[in-house]
């Protein structure tokens, strides 16, 4: 592993850390008071700042370090976390988070507001509370704040002059080229021994400064029977000859300063030679035994062994001697543990290690595994079907492995599935940042309440899911929450309140976006529809209806484009990467208390259970998420509608009928509905469509090939799979099909609607 | 040297002296009172100086009775450790006779 | 014989930087992720010295050292903290629980195992 490993990890570690100081700030916010809230928070920041020295990333540095000096006060409650102070926390997270991102990528912050907020934090810790202003949505008054911060805030505390660096040490060193004596006295206190210390290390230490003469005062020992065996008793004079300075002698002292007394003079002159009253004992320069290096000691050590098991021998063929017997047994065991302790070592790591119970595995890995388990899928399958045709019987022992097989398969596939499995909790972590970003813009107040973070789901899934969630959350405050005033108006409170809630259902992962907003202006979005032609003016549409003419393209219920949800990006956007991730999105409202959106996607990209059916010779699969019922129609119950269309009846409903062969060209006449079979299927909007096909061959898991990938889109096909014969089959993609059906506009469906 | 013609018992030291053993240490010497100590400190690979305090507490008092009191056996680092914090064990070496 | 260092941290960073330069400065290294998981391993680890973190979750370096100091086996091993400015307030607390010395971060490796071997024989 190399620095920049280490610094990728480090990055990776930052926005974990951003993520558990940002759900760390929102839980104070929400008004949990528990210390260890506070102290993740505090040392979310403070590790940032630790990494980011290590690789002199001082921007960051810095502004860490104001964040953690006011995180600080609240840690030690000097200051109260109120909502005010949580705003400036909350957006002091936010630039924390970009500067994190300069950092690694290079792009530049917003350095007035980094430079606003440092002062925001300071004025906090310094006791002063936010200014009012602050509250409200001022974004533009933020930025002219050009004056420079007069003094750099990180030297005015904490930071004290250093008595000694190794730099200034290493530099000094060629200067100080005389030799200069010194006379030391050194009197550790018992508090030295105590914490791991010893003298011998200090004086060892010093002895290396130059030439050492030493004498040993041991005139405070006691008697054996009347002495601390911990306490210290014994102090040291000591003439040194030096060329490295008195600083260099202090240094020596630097971990002890506080548990001995230390008298550094200098000497008039050097006492190493002379032999003055106190009979001084000169130490030699080679103390090599003592500052055995860690490394090259390997042979020492067997040298060491092997004289232990040579006296272990010698000892057990000389048996007259006891003593020595009695040594040597007492050794052997050591020598056993020692052996066992180097064996453990690797086992200690790895213990020491198991309490993280997970490991981080390069994507690209995992991918590589997931591919090679789908061809083993389509691998047994194939093996199966062949041993099928060409058993007869089909009650061989071959068979039987074959089931056992296809079991382990298929629990291999889940296994590896699982381990892309994510939770949702980042991508829920994000949209904070964008509710409280849009809430500022648009002076609205609005509380994200988030449910089921821990939800898995396939990494790709979590990926693409960001960019139609931010979006959709931009909308509902934008669109969706009232102005804190409206609300009041409406007996609501000012906050408005936005739920993001993911939970499992049925395969799927469903996720949901509620607001208690107003709900969906019917009548506006009716007229705007109407004028954008997108329906007839005296269509018929049932509420529902309504609700997911927004899903339309172009659609857009904002009377002027607002640069927050706006952006030219409409829902339809938002509906469309839902349905490239294989999901569906649907909306239900209720005027005055707010709207729901509902999304359903799929667990994982890679398989999926499909129908497999036949249309025009051809084998096609059908995602089974999207198959409501099988029908096999009778002539009784086709009606035909208009020029082409037909409709079939079911259950005193009618539901129009989409030839998939027709739709798709695999032919160029309409089939007969009765030859075939009718598949139900819910499209986009809740309306169902009866599909058409040949026949149905059987219900199975296929991996999912793209496409795309591999050769290139095509109209109404989601993408391939490779069958158990090794033929290629196309997924189909339902609501493509759908809208072929229907000419992709609107106008056909809702005259249909109306006819039903 | 007057020294009581007593049997000598032999104390080894640990390979290792640190804080912990001062008191082991100490508590074995206790328990020699009244004998001629010999110290076998051939395996010594680490004396801090809490221990050479016990050592010396005991070597004086033999001397004060009496008693003989010697460095049967010395590793390296015993030797070295003890010169470099300016403890002079020669007088307590045994001497060959 | 390979020093054995025991390292008590709770970046994943950090960690990894005290990994690289002491297997690199040819010691035995040992790490643990908090104080609790520093004190349930220091019998396996059995390290002739102690590197430490303060800021920790579940127990701080304060505590964890206040644990080793407590232990009868392994009191006696020297205790490094790493602090991340010279904050004489928290080496004193750390001093007080029991800390050998310390290492003022920026981390930087030179510093590291200057310190190691200051506090180890």
């Amino acid at each position: 592993m190399d620095m920049n490993e280490i610094k990728e990890i480090f990055f990776q570690e930052c926005e974990e850390q951003l993520a558990e100081l940002e759900s760390g700030l929102l839980k104070l916010n929400d008004g949990d008071r528990d210390p260890e809230t506070v102290n993740a928070v505090f040392r979310a920041v403070h590790s940032i700042k630790g990494g980011a020295g290590a690789f002199g990333l001082d921007d960051l540095v810095s502004f860490a370090h104001v964040f953690e000096t006011t995180l600080d006060c609240v840690r030690s409650n000097r200051l109260e976390p109120n909502q005010d102070v949580l705003k400036v926390m909350l957006k002091s997270a936010d630039v924390l988070a970009d500067l994190t991102n300069a950092a690694r990528d290079g792009g530049s912050v917003d350095e007035a507001r980094s430079r606003q907020l440092i002062k925001e934090l300071e004025a906090l810790a310094n006791g002063e509370l936010p200014p009012a202003s602050a509250a409200e949505p001022a974004p533009k008054a933020v930025a002219p704040a050009p004056e420079p911060v007069a003094a750099p805030p990180v030297n005015e505390e904490g930071f004290q002059p250093v008595a000694f660096s190794f730099e200034d040490f290493e530099a000094n060193e060629p200067a100080l080229i005389e030799a200069t004596c010194y006379e030391i006295v050194f009197r550790p206190k018992s508090e030295l021994y105590a914490k791991g210390n010893d003298a011998t290390l200090l004086l060892r230490d010093l002895s290396r400064l130059g030439e050492m003469s030493i004498h040993c005062d041991m005139d405070g020992l006691p008697p054996l029977d009347r002495m601390n065996p911990e306490a210290a008793y014994f102090s040291w004079k000591i003439s040194l000859k030096t060329d490295k300075g008195e600083d260099a002698i202090r240094s020596v002292f630097e971990f002890a300063e506080w548990d001995c007394d230390l008298d550094i003079a200098l000497a008039d002159g050097c006492a190493v030679d002379a032999s003055e009253e106190l009979p001084m004992q000169p130490v030699p320069f080679d103390l090599s035994m003592l500052d055995e290096a860690p490394v090259g000691s390997v042979e020492e050590e067997e040298q060491i062994a092997t004289r232990d098991r040579d006296a272990a021998v010698s000892a057990a063929e000389t048996a007259s001697n006891v003593l020595q017997m009695a040594q040597s047994s007492t050794r052997a065991p050591a020598e056993a543990q020692k052996n066992a302790t180097a064996a453990a070592s690797a086992a200690a790591q790895q213990a020491a290690s198991a309490a993280t119970p997970t490991i981080r595995v390069d994507l690209d890995r995992v991918d590589r595994l997931i591919n090679l388990v789908g061809e083993l899928v389509i691998n047994q399958a194939m093996l199966s079907q062949s041993v099928i045709e060409n058993d007869t019987n089909g009650t061989s022992s071959i068979n039987m492995g074959l089931e056992e097989l296809q079991q382990l398969t298929r629990e291999i596939q889940d296994s590896v599935m699982a381990i892309r499995a994510q939770p949702v909790k980042p991508v829920f972590q994000r949209m904070s940042r964008i509710v409280r970003e849009i809430a500022d813009m648009t002076g609205k107040s609005v509380r994200l309440v988030t449910e089921g973070e821990n939800t898995e789901v396939d990494k790709t899934v979590i990926d693409k899911l960001a960019e139609p969630l931010t979006h959709m959350i931009r909308n509902a405050v934008d669109h969706g929450l009232e102005t804190p005033e409206k609300r009041l108006a409406a007996g609501k409170s000012a906050e408005g309140t936005v739920r993001l809630t993911a939970k499992h259902r049925s395969g799927r992962i469903v996720i949901e976006l509620a607001d208690d907003g107003a709900g969906i202006n019917r009548e506006k979005v009716r007229q705007k529809a109407i004028d954008n032609d997108l329906i007839a003016a005296d269509a018929n549409l049932s509420d529902e209806e309504i609700d997911n003419l927004i899903f339309h393209a172009g659609f857009s219920t904002a009377d002027k484009i607002s640069d927050i949800s706006g952006r030219g990006v409409g829902m339809d956007v938002v509906k469309r990467s839902i349905q490239a991730l294989g999901g569906r999105i649907n909306i239900s409202s209720k005027p005055g208390q707010g709207s729901v959106f509902t999304m359903s996607l799929p667990l994982t990209l890679a398989v999926l259970d499909g129908m497999v059916v036949t249309v025009a010779n051809q084998t096609l699969v059908v995602p089974l998420t999207a198959i409501v019922e099988t029908l096999q129609p009778e002539a009784s119950a086709i009606h035909s509608f208009g020029a082409t269309q037909r409709l079939i009846s079911i259950r005193n409903s009618f539901c129009p009928l989409v030839d998939v062969g027709r739709i798709l060209n695999f032919r160029a006449t309409q089939a007969n509905p009765v030859e075939g079979v009718a598949l139900l299927v819910e499209s986009e909007g809740g309306g169902q469509r009866a599909l058409m096909v040949d026949a149905i061959q059987g219900q199975r898991q296929v991996v999912i090939k793209s496409l795309e990938a591999n050769y290139t889109h095509v109209p109404g096909i989601a993408a391939a799979t490779i069958l158990g014969d090794g033929r290629v089959a196309l997924i189909l993609d339902v609501d493509a099909i759908v809208a072929a059906s229907r000419g992709q506009t609107l106008k056909p469906e809702m005259s249909l609607a109306a006819a039903g | 040297m007057a020294s009581k013609k007593t049997a000598q018992k032999t104390l080894r030291l640990a390979p290792v002296l640190d804080l912990n053993e001062a008191t082991a240490l100490h508590e074995k010497l206790l328990a020699l009172k009244g004998s001629a100590v010999a110290i076998d400190a051939s395996a010594v690979e680490r004396i801090g100086a809490l221990c050479v305090q016990v050592l010396i507490a005991g070597a004086k008092n033999s001397e004060e009775q009496q008693l003989s009191f010697t460095f049967a056996k010395v590793s390296d680092a015993f030797v070295k450790t003890t010169q470099l914090i300016g403890v002079d064990i020669d007088p307590l070496m045994a001497k060959e006779i | 014989m390979k020093k054995r260092v025991l390292t008590v941290d709770d970046s994943r960073t950090i960690r990894n930087m005290l990994l690289v330069t002491l297997n690199n400065a040819g010691f035995e290294t040992i790490q643990a992720e908090d104080g609790v998981e520093g004190l349930e391993v220091l019998e396996e680890a059995n390290p002739d010295v102690i590197v430490t973190d303060i800021n920790m979750p579940r127990l701080d370096g304060f505590g964890f050292i206040e644990g080793v100091r407590k232990n009868e086996r392994y009191r006696a091993v020297p205790i490094l903290v790493l602090t991340t400015e010279s904050d004489a307030e928290k080496k004193n607390r750390a001093r007080q629980a029991g800390a050998t010395g310390w290492i003022v971060k920026p981390f930087d490796p030179t510093k590291l195992i200057d310190a190691i071997e200051r506090v180890t024989a």
